[in-house]
């Protein structure tokens, strides 16, 4: 794989621009992400931060600028393409588990069909991350056996089995009941932890403050704010992202 | 949990109409009594009719009592299913192909794939089997009659399979692919190992209620003189100049063949009922 310049960002946006249609969902973005580093993307809904999220990937093209991955430019199609996928996991907000498939095979089919592993390696390390994830024993069911939040853990685990540079996390709890979304972030914490370098689109404050080294704050397609956690909610500086703070805050 | 049966069990009516009341209850209760006795009037009108006309008279009806009448029938009907089977998988290969073409997203092939799904299913099946019959053979090409038959229908019945089989890929939610392409799979491979597979699983019962209309087109096998049930049929009729009663017993056989098909349509769709509730618990949106 080039660019392994261990300098570079794992990640890095310059002056990202977006339409659909009419309406700019990105705005000159900037944003570098490096090694080990968790940012977390917070702003009202419809502010562009999942767009964000799926431009990295190129699940979104962009209409101008820049992406750079370990400073190399996101490739635009092909084996290419599909190389540097491979190396950034992603965690959708509906999961996304493959439904005709039992768990394992889940896990499995990324290693096996895409970096060429046996299947004996894959299963052997796929059971190791649902381990990890805490959804071992329901290796054999197929995803819709198994609660939201088991299959959320069991996507993130999936994403793993890649061995990803980086993370990205398109609001992982939101689909989630209540009462589920704990167990998800505690595997991001833990993911965390370990130095995973994470992109987080989240609703999650109190996760944010916990875990992030950043949080960038958008609305309306613009990063309007991007600093420390504690900085950010205690002191926020723009009217905006003390609004939207105010308003989750309210009860 | 309990929704879901309860869901399970809303049929087309409860779906469409809500629960009636005492009055409707009572009117449908008059409705159905008087909708029997027309149906019991009009039964035995054509009985009457039959008997005064002697359709009913042994001499219709003794023939069917000698085995080689019955085995006579049987091979017809053996020649029915092995070309409605045949002319079938073709249909559902070639649909397959028709429609990857046409999703593939390689412009000029969709547009030929898509010109060919319209084609073959706006042609009447009777053209397709005159092309094969009367225009393929001034070309030197010599096809027996199994093909000359098995090849038109498959060909009339590809076009709606593959439309049958593209709608499928469009109730496949569209996280499904974005997950296969964020692991790193190329977006061909991501749709045959996770589009298409459950594209197919959710359209089964549809292709099998299409195999009807295969065993229907069948029908036309008197056109190339292969010997299907009801051409079988038509032997026994100048035989013994029986044609109501032969065309009634054939009429039987096909209707009974058909009601099986649909029961396994039906057995289908409640085997893949299941993947109904997770593309449901997967999109909570």
């Amino acid at each position: 794989m080039p660019g392994t310049d261990t300098a570079a960002p794992v990640i890095e946006m310059r002056h990202v621009n977006k339409t659909f249609g009419n309406l700019q969902v990105l705005k000159d973005i900037n944003l570098s992400v490096q090694t080990g580093e968790v940012v977390v993307v917070i702003g009202p809904s419809g502010s562009g931060k999942s767009t964000l999220c799926r431009t990295i990937n190129r699940l979104e093209s962009i209409d101008s600028g820049e992406i750079l991955i370990s400073g190399e430019p996101l490739p635009e199609e092909g084996s290419e393409l599909a190389a540097v996928r491979a190396e950034l996991g992603m965690v959708f907000q509906s999961f996304n588990l493959f439904a005709h498939m039992d768990i394992l095979k889940n896990v499995t089919i990324g290693p096996t069909e895409v970096l060429g592993m046996s299947r004996e390696d894959a299963e052997r390390e796929a059971m190791e991350l649902l381990e990890r994830v805490g959804v071992a024993s329901q290796a054999k069911k197929v995803p819709a056996q198994l609660s939201g939040g088991q299959q959320q853990r069991v996507a993130i685990a999936r994403s793993l089995a890649m061995h990803p540079r980086a993370m990205l996390f398109d609001e992982p709890t939101s689909a989630l009941d209540p009462e589920m979304i704990n167990e998800v972030l505690d595997v991001m914490v833990n993911l965390a932890s370990q130095g995973m370098t994470m992109i987080v689109v989240t609703h999650e404050m109190n996760f944010a403050r916990r875990v992030a080294d950043r949080v960038v704050f958008m609305a309306d397609g613009e990063i309007l704010e991007e600093g420390a956690p504690e900085e950010f909610f205690e002191h926020p500086k723009t009217d905006r992202a003390r609004e939207f703070l105010d308003s989750i805050r309210g009860h | 949990m309990s929704v879901n049966t309860r869901s399970a069990q809303l049929s087309m009516r409860d779906a469409l109409y809500e629960e009636p009341g005492p009055k409707t209850r009572r009117r449908i209760r008059i409705g159905t009594g008087i909708a029997a006795l027309l149906l019991a009037a009009l039964l035995a009108l054509v009985v009457y009719q039959f008997w005064a006309t002697g359709q009913l008279d042994p001499q219709y009806w003794l023939f069917f009592t000698q085995p080689t009448t019955w085995g006579f029938l049987f091979s017809g009907f053996l020649g029915t299913l092995s070309v409605s089977l045949s002319a079938a998988a073709i249909a559902l290969v070639l649909a397959l192909l028709l429609m990857l073409g046409r999703i593939s997203g390689i412009r000029p092939l969709a547009v030929v794939c898509r010109i060919l799904t319209d084609f073959f299913r706006g042609v009447p099946s009777l053209l397709l089997i005159y092309f094969f019959f009367l225009v393929v053979p001034q070309y030197g090409i010599k096809l027996p009659a199994f093909w000359m038959l098995t090849a038109p229908v498959a060909l009339a019945a590809s076009g709606v399979l593959a439309e049958v089989l593209r709608a499928g890929v469009n109730a496949v939610p569209r996280g499904q692919m974005e997950a296969a392409l964020s692991i790193g799979m190329r977006p061909f491979r991501a749709r045959m190992l996770i589009v298409v597979p459950q594209a197919i699983r959710f359209v089964i019962p549809s292709l099998i209620s299409q195999l009807v209309v295969v065993v229907k087109d069948t029908t036309l096998a008197y056109v190339v003189s292969y010997p299907d049930l009801l051409q079988n049929a038509r032997v026994l009729i100048t035989n013994y100049d029986a044609l109501v009663s032969t065309y009634f017993v054939a009429a039987i056989i096909y209707i009974l063949l058909n009601y099986a098909i649909n029961q396994l349509a039906v057995l289908a769709s409640k085997k893949t009922g299941s993947t109904r509730v997770d593309r449901m618990t997967q999109n909570p949106t």
